[in-house]
């Protein structure tokens, strides 16, 4: 049994959600450390030590090279065995934007085809390129969940608002048959949708206009998570409404997000529940 | 070692698409109404290294092209590949960069070549990028297409035209070898020399120093003292090197010694009959007052003597804010200009104190106007050009920092054509105590500290920027006064930085910005009175630079630290885990010099006191004439919808939407105002407000005044308008007015009298009058200004073309906020709120927007008149406090600012933001006539919404202040704006909403 959930924060190169990533770990129960990733390169630290792994938002690299390329390849080939260790003992791993861009660009995400060996094997299959509009923009969008995805860390959401901070969050996959198969074993897990249809039935395959869709995804795909449903990637930024004060709608007295809870009482936001599924989850399984 | 060519293309088809090329398309199509059916674009990489071709080529999956999405070619050129590039184009243009410019996808890129081929030590990568132009009208020319996306003065571009396209000859751009530099032995300069040839020599040597500093230098050598002492210890005893001259230059330009605002000033009013002599304005009326509110008031921590003004915002932690301009590097180049302004803006906040974190920016831009048709001075870009390129600048050096811009403003007029002005501000935050009990915001070095320089490497990119911005900009401008900024590397310096702070090891800390090292270790110098810098140590981008280049280089992303001797191992450790290069240059000493050595020879040695205190005081003329105006006279007749409509499209009030929203507002989750706010979220945002203790709602308000046109009438005027200004868009989301600080950023022409500026008394007068009136208002504010900083060359040319912009002035603000949990926005909350103006409209339409814009259509005569003024700014002060409370309370939850375009505007917006209807009556708003009452820019006003159940407890709460019931947000979808009986508008609010959203979307749409 696990009291109080280790949560890694990787940081350095510009990864620049760190603090706001390590807050909400903190705010729902897990114990946060903002860990340069060098120092687990280097040895000088074991991802061994911690429960579950978070690669916040940023510029890694400046995006150069496109998004996620350089830092996933420093973790491709320093990390391999650890990462691989992390996700066989059972450990959750989320990548957000820059984030996600690296666990796809390391392979990570979407992983090997459901039925067959699901740990990583660090080959790329997608990736997030430069959105249709050709800008990067911040702006809020409504996203949704896939009811019966694997992923851990989307257990019993159905929809969140909350903001795009990207350029390159386009996802792409070469082949639409690559498309069906993810969708198969639900790993499509949170999509762009429309929020004047009704909560439930917002996701559709049929292309999104902007700014509904921010960024032209195949598929309206937000986020993806693995076949074990441990590895989470998503280009929008639930960390960034973990209180209703930074909803946009907070000064017209209709941000929404639950009516109580234990550490903001009337004022937690929507995006808090991802990262309290996967600490709840930690204690529950490991 | 060899060079390998790698080009990468998006592939087509199947959803892919080529985003890069098609938007330079659509900004060809939005900028110059050239259309071409496609563009397409190939990236490329020139890598020097010992690498073999047939390597690279194995892993160039690995590294250069993504296979999902891109095609990768190895030393051939994309263009040549038939199958990919079926068709001719009628163009293909490549860009790459010139020799020595900053190239961040390259470095980038040698990085990650480094995780791939560790061996590779001294490889080498250049990028550039390629575009295809297929369906190009046939006029149109390939070098102007060219022109119109490179800038000759940092970039290089091959061109092959629609002939060269037809025979298969492509560009074939090569790697930008750097020519070779030659380390020059530092020389001595003779100073003993006629006052001509001295002026001569400052002049030819962009020292920007006039004869009486000249001569003051020449004093200093002549002197049997000095020259005892530097024979002792080996410089030439009776001349200044060459190192110390331009040292002299960079530490005494006006750029760091603010000549202007410390000289002995006479001063004339035609008006009144004064004639008087101002001892420095600067301590006069920006100084002496904050030092006066700091007797009052315990949270005023540091004030003006470090890089930002700091103050305590609670128990545990201090803020700080410093706002800086970059306006002669974004004229020559706006991309880089701006972006080294917003990452050199956030060094200074790293170098306050201890070391503060920079959590937000603000960016408040001047422009030409993005649609002018007329002439173009040569080497001044069109100012669509020069917006696109700021803007850029801008965004990539904020968003990749990880810092949010949460407030800013773009304002135009015809004369920031011959300079454009960019502000760039940035919060810091800073723990009130470290670990080991030292306060932050107290730099502690001591004599015998190791002076470390962090971060980016020294090139000859960045020379004499402090003393080139001490003069007008020309044709001839120097390049290497320009660079481009690399987030990256200084993101990573400041990740260093600060865990380096909370360890304890860091004992002062500065940046360097304008002046280099000379400067950043000269001032940190003063504390302990003395340094012996060795510049054979200083890590060079080249070999080759010369003692004196070394000292004054700008380059960019470094910063100057001191570290005691028994912390170096835990600094030196911390440096290479960020992979961020540190390298002790200096140690500070009590000698009373400033040392600088190269190896073992001494090539500089001034006495600190003569470095920093022997600049002589500027003895300049004043004489103010009030201008004489056509005032502005309204139309016989005037159809107020149509009025309305026009008002809402013009540049100064239209939406900045799609610019805006290309900045990260809401990185490290605090910010609770953003900058576009209502249903839509497209409304406009008053001012910012983040809760940077994650969990915590309290806030920190950040707003920004500029009213430049005010200065045609009156600079006083100005000053005073943008004061109010910001203070009254912080009010609007409920800041404490008790505690609030400010910033004073000066932009002016420059105001010395002189064959080049004859109308130079006038310019120094207005400056006169701006700072009175800014000592004024912010003493009945009881805001201190912490930090501030003034340019005063902003004029391109001289005699009959010259261009002087409008005397500005930038107020930024920030201020506590008790509990983000209660605010306002702009936004109209539905249909059934209570509408008030808070204060009174006066008949004040000189220099108002809608004089300009009468004006401008031949409407009207002229824009003189009547410029808003602050009469009581005490009582004023009392109404904000007031309102204030009211939204901390939570009874209001809707304000907005009533400025340009006045309260026809400001209620058109809240309906935008709302997407709602309102009822209006103007009449009994004030003592102006239907014009004042409708388009007046009275200062003091903010229109607010209340609920019909909070309105009595709202009236109560504004007993004895001017407000006035306007009206009623209203089901319909209406705006409806009266006088009495006459109705004046009747508009949909979806025409108000097209007309506010026009006029700057120059993206050329989204697909």
């Amino acid at each position: 049994m696990v009291d109080t959930p280790k949560v890694a924060v990787l940081f350095g190169f510009g990864i620049n959600c760190d603090h706001e990533t390590k807050a909400v770990f903190d705010l729902v129960g897990g114990q946060a450390t903002r860990v340069h990733v060098n120092h687990f390169i280097n040895g000088n630290r074991s991802l061994d030590e911690f429960h579950i792994l978070a690669v916040p938002g940023g510029f890694s690299f400046g995006d150069h090279l496109g998004s996620g390329r350089l830092l996933g390849n420093r973790m491709r080939f320093a990390l391999r065995e650890q990462l691989h260790a992390f996700v066989a003992a059972g450990k959750p791993i989320i990548g957000i934007c820059n984030g996600f861009q690296v666990l796809v660009k390391t392979g990570l995400l979407p992983g090997p085809a459901a039925g067959q060996d699901p740990l990583p094997d660090f080959v790329q299959r997608a990736s997030l390129t430069l959105n249709d509009s050709g800008r990067y923009e911040d702006r809020w969008v409504t996203l949704e969940f896939d009811s019966n995805s694997p992923c851990i860390w989307t257990k019993g959401i159905t929809r969140i608002d909350c903001p795009v901070r990207h350029g390159e969050g386009k996802f792409v996959l070469p082949d639409s048959t690559d498309f069906d198969m993810l969708a198969a074993n639900n790993q499509l897990t949170v999509r762009y949708v429309d929020p004047a249809t009704e909560n439930g039935e917002g996701i559709s395959d049929e292309l999104l206009p902007f700014p509904l869709s921010p960024n032209g995804s195949m598929r309206n795909i937000a986020g993806v998570c693995d076949a074990t449903g441990l590895v989470f990637g998503l280009m929008p930024h639930p960390e960034a409404v973990y209180a209703k004060w930074l909803h946009p709608d907070h000064t017209r007295n209709t941000a929404p997000g639950p009516e109580s809870s234990d550490v903001l009482g009337e004022w937690e936001g929507e995006g808090l529940q991802i990262f309290r599924n996967a600490v709840d989850y930690v204690k529950a399984n490991l | 070692m060899v060079v390998t060519r790698v080009e990468v293309t998006p592939k087509q088809g199947q959803g892919m698409r080529d985003v890069r090329g098609d938007s330079i398309r659509r900004q060809l199509l939005s900028d110059h109404s050239v259309s071409a059916t496609e563009v397409r674009s190939i990236v490329g990489f020139l890598i020097k290294s010992d690498i073999s071709e047939e390597e690279i080529a194995t892993r160039s999956d690995d590294l250069f092209t993504d296979p999902i999405i891109e095609t990768g070619f190895i030393n051939t050129l994309a263009m040549s590949n038939s199958e990919i590039f079926p068709t001719s184009p009628d163009c293909v243009i490549t860009i790459g960069f010139k020799p020595g410019v900053t190239d961040n996808p390259g470095k980038a890129a040698v990085d990650g070549f480094h995780t791939i081929f560790p061996q590779a030590k001294d490889a080498e990568i250049s990028t550039y990028i390629t575009y295809a132009f297929y369906g190009l009208p046939s006029d149109c020319d390939s070098q102007w297409l060219a022109g119109t996306i490179y800038n000759g003065l940092i970039q290089r571009a091959l061109v092959s035209d629609s002939a060269a396209c037809a025979n298969g000859n492509w560009p074939e751009i090569e790697f930008p070898e750097r020519p070779l530099q030659v380390f020059t032995t530092p020389k001595r300069v003779n100073l003993e020399i006629s006052d001509a040839e001295l002026e001569e020599l400052s002049y030819t040597g962009l020292l920007a120093l006039n004869l009486e500093e000249m001569q003051t230098i020449q004093g200093h050598y002549r002197d049997d003292a000095t020259r005892n002492i530097r024979e002792a210890i080996g410089i030439s005893p009776d001349a200044p090197t060459d190192v110390e001259l331009e040292c002299l230059a960079q530490t005494w330009s006006e750029h760091c010694k603010h000549k202007i605002f410390a000289s002995k000033i006479h001063h004339v009013d035609t008006e009144t009959g004064e004639d008087t002599i101002i001892d420095s304005i600067f301590k006069t009326h920006i100084m002496n007052p904050t030092h006066d509110m700091q007797k009052d008031v315990d949270w005023l921590l540091s004030v003006f003597h470090d890089n930002s003004g700091v103050i305590a915002w609670d128990d545990d932690w201090s803020i700080c804010m410093k706002a800086e301009t970059h306006n002669s590097p974004s004229a020559l180049d706006p991309y880089g200009g701006a972006m080294t302004g917003i990452v050199g803006v956030n060094r200074d906040i790293l170098g306050t104190g201890l070391g503060a974190r920079p959590i937000a920016n603000t960016d408040v831009f001047c422009f030409g106007p993005p649609d002018w048709e007329g002439d173009l001075p040569d080497n001044l870009f069109h100012p669509s050009r020069v917006l696109r390129g700021v803007h850029a600048g801008v965004r990539v050096g904020g968003n990749e920092s990880g810092i949010p811009t949460v407030n800013g403003a773009i304002v135009f007029d015809d004369r920031y054509i011959g300079k454009p002005l960019v502000y760039c501000g940035t919060i810091g935050i800073m723990p009130r105590r470290l670990a080991d009990g030292r306060e932050s915001h107290i730099k502690t070095p001591t004599s015998g500290d190791i002076v470390y320089m962090v971060g980016g490497r020294v090139g000859y990119d960045g020379i004499h920027g402090a003393t080139f911005s001490s003069l007008e900009l020309t044709e001839e401008s120097p390049s290497s006064a320009v660079q481009i900024g690399d987030p990256i590397t200084q993101k990573k310096m400041v990740d260093m930085i600060l865990e380096a702070r909370d360890s304890g090891l860091i004992t002062c800390i500065t940046d360097n910005g304008a002046g280099g090292l000379s400067s950043s270790i000269g001032e940190m110098a003063e504390y302990t009175n003395g340094c012996e810098i060795d510049l054979a140590k200083v890590p060079l981008k080249q070999a080759g630079l010369s003692a004196w280049e070394i000292l004054v280089s700008e380059s960019q992303e470094r910063m100057t630290v001191a570290v005691k001797e028994e912390d170096r191992a835990a600094f030196d450790a911390l440096a290479a885990l960020h992979e961020v290069e540190a390298t002790a240059v200096a140690i500070f000493t009590a000698t009373g010099y400033f040392h600088v050595k190269y190896n073992e020879m001494t090539v500089a040695y001034l006495p600190i006191e003569f470095l920093h205190d022997g600049v002589p005081q500027l003895q300049l003329e004043s004489e103010w004439k009030p201008p004489q105006l056509e005032p502005f006279s309204v139309p016989a007749q005037s159809d107020h919808n149509d009025l309305l409509l026009r008002m809402l499209a013009r540049p100064n009030i239209t939406s900045k939407e799609t610019w805006v929203r290309q900045y990260d507002h809401e990185v490290i989750a605090q910010t609770v105002i953003k900058p576009f706010v209502g249903v839509e979220r497209d409304g406009p945002g008053d001012a910012g407000l983040i809760a940077p203790i994650h969990g915590n709602p309290h806030g920190i308000v950040v707003s920004c005044g500029i009213a430049p046109r005010y200065s045609d009438i009156d600079a006083g005027a100005m000053a005073a308008a943008s004061i109010d200004e910001a203070v009254r868009n912080a009010v609007c989301v409920g800041v404490d007015v008790d505690k609030i600080a400010g910033l004073d950023n000066f932009c002016w022409p420059d105001p010395i009298e002189s064959v080049k500026t004859p109308d130079g008394r006038f310019k120094l007068a207005q400056l006169v009058r701006a700072n009175r009136e800014l000592e004024r208002v912010c003493r009945a504010y009881r805001l201190p200004c912490v930090s501030g900083k003034d340019s005063m060359k902003n004029d391109y040319g001289s005699g009959e073309g010259k261009i002087s912009i409008p005397p500005t002035l930038l107020f930024s603000l920030f201020g506590d906020h008790p509990d983000v949990r209660y605010t306002a926005t702009s936004d109209l909350k539905g249909a059934g709120e209570r509408i008030y103006l808070v204060g009174t409209s006066k008949q004040e339409l000189g220099a108002s927007e809608i004089a300009f814009m009468l004006k401008e259509s031949g409407e009207a005569g002229g824009i003189g008149g009547e410029v808003p003024q602050l009469i009581d700014p005490e009582s004023q002060l009392d109404t904000y406090r007031a309102l204030s409370k009211t939204i901390q309370n939570g009874l209001v939850r809707t304000a907005h600012d009533c400025s340009e375009g006045g309260i026809a505007v400001a209620v058109a917006e809240m309906c935008i933001g709302g997407r709602c209807g309102a009822f209006i009556d103007i009449d009994g708003t004030g003592s102006g006539d239907l014009w004042g009452r409708m388009w007046g820019e009275s200062l003091g006003r903010i229109v607010i919404g209340v609920s019909a159940g909070n309105e009595a407890d709202f009236v109560e709460a504004m007993a004895g202040h001017p407000i006035t019931l306007l009206g009623i947000s209203t089901v319909g979808s209406t705006l409806s704006i009266t006088d009495g009986y006459d109705e004046l508008v009747e508009l949909p609010v979806e025409q108000l909403v097209t007309s506010w959203q026009g006029t700057l979307d120059l993206t050329g749409g989204v697909a």
